[in-house]
């Protein structure tokens, strides 16, 4: 076997280069969506939010029943659930931007 | 005969047992716990135990289980995410393994029960926060700070920290869910295939239709549950990300 060119073991490098590429792209596409599990996903996002906030809130008076003599109760409570629904608003926002993100890549591939 | 849909959810004790106040049972849901791990400690070690270059069909699937959780890791993390594979490769497995015994019929699903999705992702945010104090210090709460004025801080710095927190709740439902609806629509099929065989005449031949229904949802709930392992694994690796590179930069 003569010994390799220089060019064989630039090709080789390439070939090496372009598999590697292939093999951190196939594992990038996430799950496919559909259209009712976008949906889905967007109102599980501002149940949870919510559903956080009211907890939170509901362990802060809790906390302030408990160990002061503070009586915040419902007050904690309904000042969370709102930050809850802002939260899950900014969520939605969010997932809608990573959506919509993906969609323009998938458009591109095509 | 009228059948519950939900009693295959019921956690059993195999071995009552009591530790003072606390009742630590043996039940189903441990038995199913413990043969999830032995099945997939007995997949790894069967399938690698004789190594070949070339390899066989079970040693190339636990090669592709390897590589794909690696890949998926690299690709969400970069290269130094890779430290974290033994804990993500974990639950993966953990997930997948219970997903897919969870489908033999009479099989317990360990992952149809709240608590346990819960704990799997309460370790995963522990462990973000934890990695996140680790590699930051106290610069790990500017994830909870955006970029804005001081008084709408106020405002927004709680915001942050409930949805960073609502990551526990989507990330356990989302699982806990899925087996649990699947299971049951299963159950419930099941259960008209019974009703309608008992009921005589014409009804008996139609109870086929169900039938068909049953196997479509079962082909149907193997795909939920490699996805739902997959997504889980991989929102591991997004949390786990964002905790080592602030706001996601790599």
């Amino acid at each position: 076997m003569p010994p390799p060119e220089p060019d064989d073991l630039q090709r080789l490098g390439e070939r090496i280069n372009e598999a590697e590429q292939r093999r951190t792209q196939r594992t990038k596409p996430p799950p496919p969506m559909s259209s009712s599990g976008i949906a889905l996903r967007f109102g599980w996002e501002m149940f949870a939010a919510l559903v956080v906030g009211g907890g939170l809130g509901w362990c802060i008076d809790w906390a302030f029943d408990h160990w002061s003599h503070l009586q915040t109760r419902p007050w904690g409570m309904v000042v969370m659930v709102v930050l809850g629904a802002a939260a899950g608003i900014r969520n939605v926002m969010a997932a809608a931007k990573e959506i919509n993100a993906e969609m323009a890549r998938k458009n591109v591939e095509k | 005969m009228a059948m519950n849909p939900m009693e295959q959810f019921e956690v059993k004790p195999i071995v009552p047992l009591h530790i003072g106040p606390y009742d630590v049972s043996f039940t189903n849901q441990s038995l199913f716990m413990c043969l999830v791990v032995a099945a997939v400690t007995l997949f790894l070690t069967l399938a690698m135990s004789r190594r070949r270059l070339v390899p066989s069909r079970t040693q190339s699937m636990a090669e592709l289980s390897y590589e794909f959780v690696a890949g998926m890791i690299r690709s969400t993390t970069g290269d130094d995410g890779l430290v974290f594979f033994p804990f993500v490769f974990a639950i993966f497995m953990f997930v997948l393994f219970s997903n897919f015994l969870g489908l033999i019929p009479g099989a317990f699903t360990v992952t149809s029960q709240i608590i346990v999705t819960f704990a799997l992702a309460a370790t995963v945010i522990l462990t973000v926060i934890v990695v996140g104090f680790a590699r930051h210090g106290l610069g790990f709460f500017k994830l909870f700070v955006p970029k804005a004025p001081f008084l709408l801080l106020l405002l927004l710095v709680p915001i942050e920290i409930i949805s960073f927190l609502t990551r526990l709740v989507s990330l356990s439902v989302r699982l806990f869910a899925n087996m649990l609806a699947g299971h049951t629509m299963l159950a419930v099929f099941a259960s008209f295939v019974i009703g309608l065989g008992a009921a005589g005449g014409i009804l008996s031949l139609l109870s086929i239709t169900p039938m068909f229904m049953i196997i479509f949802i079962g082909a149907l709930e193997m795909l939920v549950a490699f996805l739902q392992a997959y997504v889980f694994a991989i929102l591991t690796c997004i949390y786990l990300n964002e905790a080592l590179h602030l706001h996601g930069q790599h």
